[in-house]
């Protein structure tokens, strides 16, 4: 019994150190052929809330949110993504205003800020900025970070802040010269798999024909 | 010969149509918009006082009588109502029908200075209270002074009013452990 016990620990102990702590990350989704962007992932104030990260702020916090933007179109275009900011709700600019907003692509010096402002401007995003060209199934991630001021009043408790964000695509064909995209799906030969399976078949059958005549002729020599 | 030329007609046609289609799937991009609303919500700071009594009942809201000289079971503990850990302090407000009295004037608390220290007329808790959790007891009977309670308080109303104010303790660093030291306390 004292060695189970132990076991169990152990293993809970080992599980636990083994399985990966998931940060709350937002997802933006382009699925292709014009159609709607996916946002990740929500939150009950917001179908489309990429800021899970950001919720319950304190005075002198400094939160981050990791956001993957990703094309999941298929393999034959090609698309640019823009970024833009279209600001705070009217109701939200008093809040966010007293909040520090940063951008900035993952892969990029940190310091290079697509945008450093208060949270209710659209300052360097108020027109599009172009993301990058992704082919099917790249990604960029952007890097947000959110700064509470330790002088925020209390007369901002329990407040809600609304922003908003658009997100545009450009799509276009792959062209020769362009990257090959990654090979995706099953490589195995289909045909071959196929054909074995019906040869199979047609042996099993041939086999059990074989053993049913057998059997006959083995009945006919007895009665005989 | 006719037969060869609607040929070439519809040949023509054909290759009309494959070099429109081909150039328009060269040429031909789509484009859409999508709105993200993205939202930031701030935290605040809850806590309920518990008023009870020895036998573990609330305090009647409507108070007790006494005489001079009662001891008055009353066990006063705050606890944390929200997700946020705070640094606390009380004060207690004495009063004689609806006027304010010194604390010496007529009631005797017994203050748990274990985890209550006295600094500027309040008691602060010596630690942080987590979410969830109670404090002990800021103390737990109330005493009137029967030396100092004489005729003229007869049929009158006495006060114990317990104030209680929270600040965060997240981002919030006090100085060798002293929570009055904690920034953000709320002015009176």
């Amino acid at each position: 019994m004292k060695k189970i016990i132990t076991l169990l620990t152990v293993l809970v102990l080992v599980l636990s150190s083994v399985l990966p702590v998931y940060a709350a990350d937002g997802k933006v989704t382009y699925s292709g052929n014009a159609g709607n962007f996916v946002f990740e992932p929500g939150s009950e104030h917001s179908l489309t809330d990429l800021f899970p990260n950001f919720k319950g702020i304190m005075p002198g916090d400094t939160l981050t949110q990791k956001i993957t933007v990703k094309n999941d179109a298929d393999n034959k275009v090609k698309v640019k993504i823009y970024i833009r900011s279209l600001g705070a709700h009217e109701d939200s600019v008093e809040f966010l205003s007293q909040l520090g907003l940063k951008v900035s692509k993952s892969e990029e010096n940190e310091m290079a800020y697509m945008f450093d402002a208060a949270a209710n401007e659209t300052a360097q995003l108020t027109d599009w900025v172009c993301l990058g060209t992704l082919y099917s199934g790249g990604e960029v991630n952007l890097d947000v970070t959110l700064n509470v001021p330790t002088s925020l009043d209390n007369e901002f408790q329990n407040k809600i802040g609304y922003l908003d964000w658009e997100f545009m695509i450009e799509e276009f064909p792959i062209e020769e010269g362009d990257p090959k995209p990654p090979q995706t799906g099953d490589n195995s030969n289909m045909g071959l798999w196929f054909a074995l399976m019906i040869s199979s078949l047609a042996m099993l059958i041939v086999l059990l024909v074989w053993r049913k005549k057998d059997k006959e002729d083995e009945e006919s020599a007895v009665k005989r | 010969m006719l037969g060869k030329i609607k040929m070439k007609i519809v040949v023509a046609s054909l290759m009309a149509a494959l070099i429109t289609l081909m150039s328009q799937a060269t040429l031909a991009y789509y484009s859409t918009v999508g709105k993200a609303t993205n939202v930031v919500t701030s935290g605040n700071i809850q806590f309920i006082i518990h008023e009870m009594t020895d036998q573990g009942k609330e305090f009647p809201k409507e108070g007790v009588y006494i005489v001079p000289g009662s001891r008055v079971s009353k066990r006063v503990s705050i606890e944390n109502d929200c997700e946020h850990p705070f640094y606390l302090r009380v004060k207690m407000v004495y009063g004689v029908d609806a006027q304010e009295l010194s604390a010496e004037d007529c009631f005797k608390l017994e203050i748990d200075e274990t985890y209550w220290e006295l600094h500027d007329g309040w008691y602060y808790y010596k630690g942080i209270v987590n979410p969830g959790e109670t404090t002990p007891n800021v103390f737990s009977h109330v005493e009137i002074v029967g030396s100092k309670v004489d005729n003229s308080y007869i049929g009158k109303t006495l006060t114990l009013t317990v104030k209680a104010q929270a600040v965060q303790s997240e981002n919030n660093p006090i100085t060798d452990g002293i929570t009055y030291t904690a920034s953000g306390w709320p002015a009176e």
